[in-house]
């Protein structure tokens, strides 16, 4: 047997257009290979957490204290007969899940988990430092919502159809209040790069949730409603509309847009954690007293943020009940996008102000 | 969403849709279907379509000796079989002439106050998980399983519980039931606060109840709507008060009513009885006289021939009354049940017009339906 | 004031943030499910599960027959005379119970006459699930009377 592809593959791997071709590739399939874990594991968060809430236990029998049930969940789930409806639009059905699932997925390659390497040949907590970052995620987490219009749509169920329409309306009047609510942050720190910003909180020594509390509640909140959790889980709204847009989903399709879900969650509160909360800075960055938290490195600070937000989504599905469709819209136009616009213009005075200052 | 009035009609041919809510949908609470024209979300019409759960009970009760169709009834309302069974033992009583014992008596009242919390505990539980609130239907249950534990210690069952006879109780208190049931009663306020605390000022609970199927009293009165949807509608009329039967003109309670008639009011309504039941149960098991507990009488009950009796409790969800008529023989000649939640389900159509699917959810918990008891 | 409270309660969402509190506090509470194959949980003493048969204590009244509200018990007996005593005496040829339709309502147990009773409910049974309903629910008098036991509430344990 010949071992000249060895040598061959030796010699690629040192050539520079490799690194600069599968590197970012090789990066990106193990970070959402993280994330899918990440998320498996969530679900089942999730679902111990719910179970504390409601003094009982939760799945705990797979394995010891049920961690491998997401294991199993996934195995079942991918085992599952994929049905399609019978009137159902073929094209459509099939390709909703994906279109829940894929930016979501792709928003991950513009967030930063930690900093910048500081010296030569220390790791790189990005994928890609894109410098419209903030535009991208944008636009990408609006795509997510079609899926699910689509998947209502070509279900052929009222219900499900029912379950798209809520959601077309929610995207609408949710998707602006969400954009709007980063242009503050946006402007504090004078760059659409994420790691900008981050970089900009730390020039200001401060999170942006400080100057920019309302931005930030508004974010959060336009933030629940668009991964479609709890108090505003109307599109799958399991007691009225039986799961909505995807009633009729099952096997490996439901899973997707569970998966979306779920990482939609992730986005949302890796964003907002990055935007918002200084991303992978410690508490206080500028206070030199509490220095000695640098010890703990700056990924571990912005995962230690993303759980707590993670942990508040699961404790409002815990609490909360649900809107109705118009009191939903009549929350996003009559409050959230005033509000922001408000913010969007004390920010942008007290900015114009503060440079033209002494 | 609109478009779809006539103008919509004849520019776009838009039409309202048809939508079979149920009888397989989480929300209907048993295999209840609603056929429903929506426009868009709005419901033009609803039109509720029962008979499902058929078993033809009332046949039964001809088929059977009265003592024998005491487990029957347990299954008309059967997340409240305490509460079928007073109202058919007493129509039975009234029927063939007994006179219960006080002891029985109180016992009876304390196993229906019992059930009526219970019955509330599982609508509580349902109504807030159809508006999205997952969590107090957990807490409910959590309390409802004592209560069921109660039922099991007394009687040995704890759902179809066949806990009361013609004429009497069938069992005294086991040891140590007074006190355990003393406990759960005492404790019991904190509960129904802990409940409160999750909904009762919570803002998106009071948008979804709050002005929603509102249901006038002279409506309310004419669609023969009884229990705590009457008395959410500011009706004051509860049997207990009103006609006292078995122990209830001896022990103080109060009857809550309000004025809205809506979603939110008959919620209020049902938790204020909550404690008020538990207050009942206290005196009760305070007063709880001795003596026998069960009347002297035949084995075989015989009405006399052409004797008919109605016979009407305050159940759970409202009037629950048996209609019976004797032929002299020891089986009922005819049987007929006054269903709570048919009568409060004629009302649904009336307060969905014009609302959304959403609100039609928390219409259906809040008429209170058991399928058991419509379709008999 | 309360113009200023009720302005205050709207927009520090009060409300919610008591919600979440009795939430938060569930979660570190001790929790209420019962691990069911592992632990058990004992009914109460006047549970009413499997039956259990004394054959010899029968009388072959047949009055549970009777009053079984659907008919879901068969006895068969005859007459025999006892060789040891030389007198003429009912022997059970038959006791079924057709448990699949039993709704344990415990009214065979309150019409025995005997005492203390021969058929009784009260054996704390109820993991009655099967695999096959036509045969492993219909109980025979030998199975009825082999029935795992369990004591039956005495009338001195009733308050």
């Amino acid at each position: 047997m010949s071992w000249s592809w060895l040598d061959w593959l030796r010699e690629a791997v040192g050539q520079p257009q490799f690194t600069l071709l599968f590197a970012p590739a090789a990066k990106f399939l193990v970070a959402i290979f993280a994330i899918f874990l990440l998320i498996a594991y969530l679900v089942f968060a999730e679902r111990r957490l719910l179970g504390f809430l409601q003094v009982r236990l939760g799945p705990n029998r797979v394995g010891p204290w049920g961690l491998l049930q997401p294991i199993a969940d996934i195995l079942k789930l991918l085992v599952k007969e994929d049905t399609i409806p019978n009137r159902a639009v073929r094209w459509a059905y099939l390709l909703a899940p994906c279109l829940v699932v894929a930016p979501a997925l792709v928003i991950f390659s513009v967030v930063p988990f930690g900093p910048s390497p500081t010296a030569p040949g220390a790791p790189r907590w990005y994928v890609t430092d894109l410098n419209a970052a903030l535009v991208f995620v944008v636009a990408l987490a609006s795509l997510g919502i079609y899926g699910i219009i689509l998947g209502g749509w070509a279900s052929n169920n009222k219900f499900s159809l029912l379950g798209g329409l809520r959601s077309a309306a929610q995207m609408v009047s949710y998707e602006v209040p969400q954009g709007l609510a980063l242009v503050g942050p946006l402007m504090l720190a004078g760059s659409l790069s994420l790691v900008g910003i981050v970089e900009g909180q730390a020039r200001l020594g401060l999170w942006f949730a400080v100057p920019q509390i309302v931005a930030f509640f508004v974010y959060f909140v336009a933030g629940v409603a668009e991964t479609n959790r709890n108090p505003f889980d109307l599109p799958e709204a399991e007691s009225e509309l039986v799961a909505g847009f995807h009633t009729e989903y099952s096997g490996v399709r439901f899973a997707l847009f569970f998966l979306g879900e779920y990482a939609n969650m992730i986005v949302i509160s890796a964003i907002a954690v990055t935007v918002f909360l200084g991303g992978w800075l410690r508490p206080f960055p500028s206070v030199e007293a509490l220095a000695f938290l640098d010890l703990v490195p700056g990924v571990a600070w912005f995962f230690l943020k993303v759980f707590a937000f993670l942990f508040l989504f699961i404790w409002f599905r815990g609490t909360f009940p649900r809107f109705r469709f118009d009191q939903l819209m009549d929350l996003g136009w009559k409050w959230l996008i005033p509000l922001s616009l408000a913010n969007v213009l004390v920010t942008g005075l007290v900015v114009v102000l503060v440079d033209r200052g002494p | 969403m609109s478009g779809a009035g006539p103008a919509g009609e004849a520019l776009f041919g838009l039409r309202e849709m048809e939508l079979n809510f149920g009888p397989q949908h989480p929300a209907t609470h048993g295999v209840m279907r609603l056929k429903l024209k929506v426009d868009g979300e709005r419901i033009v019409d609803c039109y509720p379509i029962i008979g499902y759960l058929h078993r033809g009970t009332e046949k039964l009760f001809e088929l059977h000796p009265f003592f024998q169709n005491v487990p029957h009834t347990d299954r008309l309302d059967y997340v409240a079989a305490a509460t079928n069974n007073l109202a058919y033992v007493g129509a039975v009583e009234k029927l063939v002439g007994l006179e219960v014992p006080p002891r029985a008596r109180y016992i009876r009242v304390i196993l229906a106050e019992l059930q009526r919390i219970s019955s509330h505990l599982v609508w509580l539980a349902t109504h807030a998980i159809d508006i999205g609130a997952m969590t107090p239907f957990f807490y409910c249950f959590r309390e409802r399983e004592v209560i069921l534990d109660l039922f099991e210690q007394y009687c040995g069952a704890r759902l179809t519980l066949n806990c009361m006879r013609p004429g009497g109780q069938p069992y005294d208190l086991p040891q140590g039931w007074v006190d355990r049931c003393g406990e759960f009663v005492a404790d019991f306020p904190a509960k129904v606060a802990e409940y409160e605390g999750l909904l009762t000022e919570n803002r998106i609970w009071k948008r979804r109840t709050v002005g929603v199927g509102v249901l006038p009293p002279e409506t309310a009165i004419a669609y023969g709507v009884t229990g705590p949807m009457l008395r959410g509608s500011g009706v004051a009329w509860d049997l207990r008060k009103a006609m006292p039967y078995e122990a209830y003109g001896e022990v103080e309670f109060d009857v809550p009513v309000y004025a809205n008639g809506d979603t939110y009011d008959r919620y209020l309504v049902r938790m204020e009885e909550m404690r008020q039941s538990a207050r009942i149960v206290r005196q009760c098991l305070e007063r709880l006289p001795g003596g026998p507990i069960m009347a002297k009488r035949p084995r075989v009950l015989k009405a006399a021939a052409e004797a008919e009796v109605y016979h009407a409790v305050e159940g759970p969800k409202g009037e629950l009354g048996f209609y019976i008529v004797g032929d002299g023989g020891p089986n009922p000649y005819r049987c007929h049940v006054r269903p709570t939640s048919f009568m409060n389900l004629q009302a649904l159509p009336e307060m969905a017009r014009g609302a959304l699917i959403s609100d039609l959810v928390a219409l259906i918990g809040t008429v209170d339906i058991v399928l058991g008891e419509i379709d008999r | 004031m309360s113009a200023l409270k009720r302005f205050l309660d709207k927009i520090l969402l009060l409300d919610l943030f008591a919600g979440l509190a009795i939430t938060g506090r569930h979660l570190f509470r001790r929790k209420v499910t019962i691990q069911y194959p592992e632990e058990r949980l004992e009914p109460a003493d006047r549970f009413r599960g499997m039956f259990r048969l004394d054959a010899e204590r029968c009388i072959k009244c047949t009055l549970c027959a009777r009053d079984c509200p659907i008919d879901i018990i068969y006895i068969d007996w005859h007459q025999e005379t006892n060789p040891e005593t030389g007198k003429k005496e009912k022997v059970l040829d038959r006791f079924d119970i057709d448990i699949q339709r039993c709704m344990f309502c415990g009214l065979c147990e309150e019409a025995c006459p005997t005492e203390p009773k021969s058929i009784w409910l009260t054996t704390k049974t109820y993991e009655l699930a099967s695999y096959d309903r036509w045969r492993n629910l219909y109980v025979t008098m030998e199975q009825l009377e082999s029935w795992r036991v369990r004591p039956k509430y005495t009338d001195e344990e009733v308050a």
